[in-house]
This record gives C-alpha cells, structure tokens and sequence, in this order.
C-alpha cells in the first residue's frame, strides 16, 4: 500500500478575543491508498479542525496554521494559494458535512448543484454533465434519478439528501473523501443505509476514506485504521483491531468502557472524571493527566512521545515507557472488551 | 414486578393540524403504564411520536382523545390553578438540549430556586440558598456555582444543572426527553450514572425516551419502541433485545453500530419493509408473552407466536 496523504506535525491556532486558542497541536498521520482511517474524539478535540485544514477551509484570517506539513502526492497543501486549493478542492479532495441540509443550496436543483463540479473541473458540457449527475445518483441509490435530477433538496429525505451530498462528494473521482460526522444527523436505520453505500463506493473507486466521528460503533464498522484524538493530538493510533482489543491509552480506556454493551449488566459505566482541558491555556505535560487515574508523575512535567506498540499501532502515554509501573487496563473496560470479542463471534456466525 | 402503577396512558392521540384539512397523527393509539420506581425507555426513529407522547403526558401539549393518569387522576382534566400547581410539582422533565432550556439571564441559583418558589417550599432566603446548595452537590456540582450564568458552564455541567432544578420540588416521575444526545461520550456515562444514582437514592421514576438503544436498554427496565405514532413492541428490556419480534424493531436492532469491529464484520441488518404487514384487519395490540405486546393483525399474532417458539 502506498501512502496517499502525509500529515506531518501539524499544528494550528485561532486567534480569538481571549487569546490563542490551540486547536490542533502536533497532528501527525498517513493515509494510504483505498483504505478509510477513522479519527474518533470528543468535541472540541480537534478532529474537524484537523479536517478543514486538510481540505483548506480554516476560517480566515482567525485561523492559523502555525507549523506542519500536509503532503498529497508529494506536494505541501499548506504551501498552496487559495486558487490553487480550489483546483484540488473538489476534484482530488472532497468532502462530505454533517447537515446534509445546511450542505445543499436551497434554491438549485439538485441536478445543477451536482453538474457544477463536473463542469468545472472535468471541462464537460452541460448535457454530458447532466447524463453523469443521473448516472451518480443511480450510483449512490436513489431511485428514479432521471425525475429526482430536476428536484429540489426540501423534496428529499434526510438520507436521500445525504446521498445527495454523497454524490456531489464523488462527481469528479476523488482521491481521498473527508466525511466529517456524516451520518450523526441520521437516524440509525438510515446511518447503518449510508455506511454501507459508502463502504459500497469504496470497494468500486478504491477512495481513501477520512471518516471524523465521535461514535465508536460506527469507527468499529467503516474503519481500516483509528486514530483516537484529544485536546489537539493522536493519543492512540493503530489498526481498528489493535486499538479496540488491545487499547494502550488510558483515554482509548475510558471511551470504550463508557459506553454499554446490550449484553445485561447492571455495573456502574466506567466514566472518565472532569472535563476537557480549555484550550486557551492547555496544561503542561500530558494534557490528560488531570483526568487520568493513571497518571505519572512525570505526566505532569513532560508531554508523552509516541510509543510503539508493535508495527501498526501507536500510543502517547508514558505507561508504555520501560522504566514505568505495569498497569493493566482497569477491569470493569478488560470484561467489557472481552464481552465484544463473545458478541463479535456471534454475529460473525 | 412492582405493582403500583404511577402512571397510566390509556388511548392515548395526539394530532396536529396540517393545513388544507389535513392531520398530522403524531401520536396514535398509544397506551402504557409505567410502574413506582422504574426506568420506562420510549425509542423510535425522528418522527415516531415520542418526544410528542413524553410532552403530552406532562401537559405541554393537551390529548386529542384518549386519557392520561397520573396516580388515577386525570391528567388533562380541567383543573383548579392550585391542583395544577400539585400535579406539576409531581411531575417533571429534563430536556435535550441542555443550552436553550435554561434562562441565559438567571442565575444558576434563581433557576434552580424557581420551583422552589412556585411551590413557596422554602420560607427565607438562607433556607433557599441552602436546598440549592445540597441540590448542587448532589448532581455533582460546587456550591461556589450558585452564583455563576449557565454560559460558564460546559454541556455536561449544564445538563446538571437541568436536573437538579428537575430534583428541586422533589418529583416523583421525571421525564427525560433525549437527555443525553447532546453529550459527547464520556460524558453520557457521567449523567447516566447520576440518573443511576439519583434514582436510587430517591426512589424516582423515569420515562427515559432516546434514540440510543444500547444506552436506553441500559438504563431501562422495560422498553416502548415506536414507529409513526404508534408503539409497536412493549416488553422487559432483556426480552425485547433477546426476542423483538415485530419486524421493525428487529430492523432497529440490527442497525445499532457496536464497538465491535469483529462484530461488525459479520454484522447482516435487517431492512424494514411494511409492506410485509397483514392488512386484512386493523392491528391491534397483543401481549405475545406475560409483560411483551406487540402490535399486530390476528393472523400475524399466531405467526409471530411461532417464531418464539410458543
């Protein structure tokens, strides 16, 4: 597999009223080809601030990137001007919203909204075009395209729409599709409909998939790999396998045994105490330490490099140094991961 | 089982006018009860009815037809202002979005302290103060809070404060409408556990009503699951997940993404369709097995009864 995208140190900042506010800081990561990386976090912990940067839509001039380097195919995108972007934007990258009904223009049909790109990126004409949007929207299932075409978004559903946004998204072939928490406005028959249209897609276009959402069932069934992000940084990286049966990080730790399991238990949920860190002024050390009843001493200090944990998988905590205690994860997350591993076995049958 | 039964939704309808004579049916020949000290989960899709049928129970909204008891009385029966003022000190609610539910220009304390001064339950300002301070510890809070706006506060702090001004007047069966969506996920378990707690330490009732089923089947007892205003399966929340048996919760419960990738992997979903219904007769609603209803034809009734082996 080769490597489509690289994110190299990246960090970004917004200038607000109160101060500098760091939103992303020291985001490292590879995308390989065809396959989806699923960033999961917190609101607030910078997975769509991470997004926008990659796709050149930080809001400006508040938003700043202050280091780092994103290569696709070999060229910094942070390097590039606004009209260059818009020659990627689109055509190499594109992305897919949460409302799929602030993300459609009210007043265009469809049709047009879809031909847009393809004019202006793939130089078709208008007639070609329209033949293409039809063809998309039988891709993307929905029925009747060649009538849907000439109607407005107000006429659509709440999934139909977002298969619109898909789509648009998918027009001009892109390489790499940011779904940026695409189904958490949906209700969950329609979300389970939409992940596996896009699994669909990708296994026909071979698109790499940057798939941001906080919901850990839906990581668990579109992703390849996950990188688990907090106050601004990777704190877990590795494959989807590595991370929810063998998670290092204390925080990975507390999102998964945080939510139930259908499997009857009246215990306590396994919570993760306080809130996340105000990013104004984010602690010195490990910016998880005031939360972490596994914290070091040294977490307090020094900010925690990234530990290998084998060859895919990665950690930043300092419980994976040589020379700290053993600690296991808590027992209440081992019982409810080995539960998954039971459950997964029977849906497998 | 418990047998008392604190509230009883007989029949319930509730529609709303669409314009050019038509109806919307939000809530369609819906009946329940929900016993003394349990956790009753209402799911469904958008659109199915239930935070419309969690708003008419407390009055938000009156009945089209049908009837509401809340200890045998009739909730929506017309009323003198004080026995409105006794019914609404036994019921209350929580709210989704815990931001727009509370006055931006008040206090924590004065938005705690309403009820209490609705219902005249304290007598000085000292003692005011105090019930708001132990209200606050108790959903996890500081006292020093009192004083602050709610815009100091994050989401999940926010969603305290909502319940402990539910708390204040010392209700019996609190309606929580989709009290945690708005919450990231560390933060869910936080509020749910002090659900957990509170109702333990108060012997309070819920009507839990949410669209996340692993966190509803969590913390309910029994569940209610609609679809277009009507319910169509009602049982022990152990039975519903172990043995749904009408075709759409069946459909509901294969789309709930777990944390599971090996699950999910193997995971087959299972798509709704209506059309598969028996339409010779108007369904009603059947109990299938002791405390498990569902919402079915005659002919349906005996075929489903199959399925479960019975």
């Amino acid at each position: 597999m080769s490597k489509l995208l690289e994110v190299k140190d990246l960090r970004v900042s917004f200038n607000t009223y109160n101060g500098e506010v760091q939103a992303v800081r020291g985001v490292s990561f590879d995308l390989n080809e065809g396959e989806t990386l699923a960033i999961v976090g917190e609101s607030g912990s910078g997975k769509s601030v991470t997004s926008s940067t990659l796709m050149g839509l930080l809001p400006k001039p508040a938003g700043v990137i202050k280091s780092g380097q994103i290569l696709f195919q070999g060229e910094d995108l942070v390097k590039k001007s606004e009209k260059e972007m818009q020659k990627i934007r689109g055509k190499e990258i594109s992305m897919v919203f949460q409302d799929p009904l602030s993300s459609l223009n009210p007043t265009m049909k469809i049709g047009n909204q879809i031909i847009e790109g393809l004019i202006k990126h793939q130089g078709m004409n208008r007639a070609e075009a329209k033949k293409k949007a039809i063809e998309l929207l039988d891709q993307v299932g929905i029925p009747h395209p060649e009538i849907r075409v000439n109607q407005y978004p107000h006429q659509f559903s709440g999934g139909m729409r977002q298969r619109v946004v898909i789509a648009i998204a998918l027009a001009c072939n892109p390489k790499i599709l940011i779904a940026d928490e695409p189904t958490t406005a949906l209700d969950v028959t329609i979300q389970a409909q939409i992940l596996e249209l896009m699994k669909e897609i990708q296994r026909d276009t071979k698109t790499s998939i940057i798939f941001i959402t906080h919901d850990l069932g839906v990581v668990a069934n579109v992703a390849d790999r996950v990188a688990v992000m907090y106050a601004g940084k990777i704190v877990e990286i590795g494959t989807v396998d590595d991370v929810f049966y063998n998670p290092k990080h204390p925080y990975t730790w507390g999102l998964l045994g945080s939510m139930p399991t259908l499997d009857a238990e009246d215990e306590e949920l396994y919570t993760i105490p306080g809130t996340p860190p105000d990013m104004l002024n984010p602690p010195k050390g490990d910016a998880f330490a005031p939360r972490n009843e596994f914290a070091l001493e040294i977490d307090a200090v020094m900010e925690p490099p990234m530990f290998k944990v084998s060859d895919t998988h990665y950690a930043a905590t300092w419980l994976l140094h040589k020379n700290a205690p053993k600690i296991e994860m808590p027992e209440s997350v081992r019982r409810r991961i080995e539960g998954f591993a039971k459950t997964g076995k029977k849906g497998g049958e | 089982m418990k047998t008392e039964k604190i509230l009883e939704v007989k029949h319930l309808k509730k529609y709303f006018p669409a314009g050019r004579n038509r109806l919307i049916k939000a809530v369609d020949d819906v009946s329940f009860d929900i016993y003394k000290g349990e956790t009753f989960g209402l799911v469904g899709e958008s659109g199915s009815g239930k935070s419309t049928t969690g708003q008419t129970i407390i009055r938000l909204y009156d009945a089209t037809d049908g009837e509401v008891l809340f200890h045998g009385e009739n909730v929506h029966a017309k009323k003198s202002r004080a026995e409105k003022l006794k019914f609404n000190r036994k019921m209350q609610m929580i709210f989704q979005d815990p931001s727009s539910s509370l006055n931006p220009r008040m206090t924590v304390l004065d938005i705690i302290a309403e009820g209490l001064d609705v219902h005249h339950l304290v007598k000085n300002e000292k003692e005011r103060k105090e019930r708001v301070e132990q209200l606050l510890e108790a959903v996890g809070l500081n006292k020093e809070h009192a004083t602050r706006f709610p815009h100091e506060f994050s989401g999940g702090q926010r969603q305290r404060i909502g319940i402990a001004r539910a708390l204040a007047v010392e209700p019996e069966l609190i309606i929580c409408d989709e009290p945690i969506s708005a919450l990231d996920v560390s933060i869910q378990a936080q509020v749910v556990n002090l659900l957990k707690k509170l109702q333990k330490e108060r012997g309070l009732t819920y009507l839990f009503i949410a669209h996340d089923l692993s966190m509803v089947k969590y913390i309910s007892d029994r569940i209610g699951v609609m679809h277009l205003g009507h319910m169509v399966e009602l049982a022990d929340s152990e039975e519903l997940y172990k043995n749904p048996v009408h075709p759409y919760t069946k459909s509901l419960l294969s789309a709930i993404p777990l944390p599971d990738p090996e699950y999910e992997r193997g995971r087959t979903r299972i798509t709704y369709d209506p059309s598969i219904h028996d339409t010779s007769e108007e369904p009603k609603f059947r109990e299938i097995r002791p405390h498990h209803w569902v919402r079915c034809t005659s002919k349906e009734f005996e075929q489903y009864k199959k399925e479960l082996g019975e």
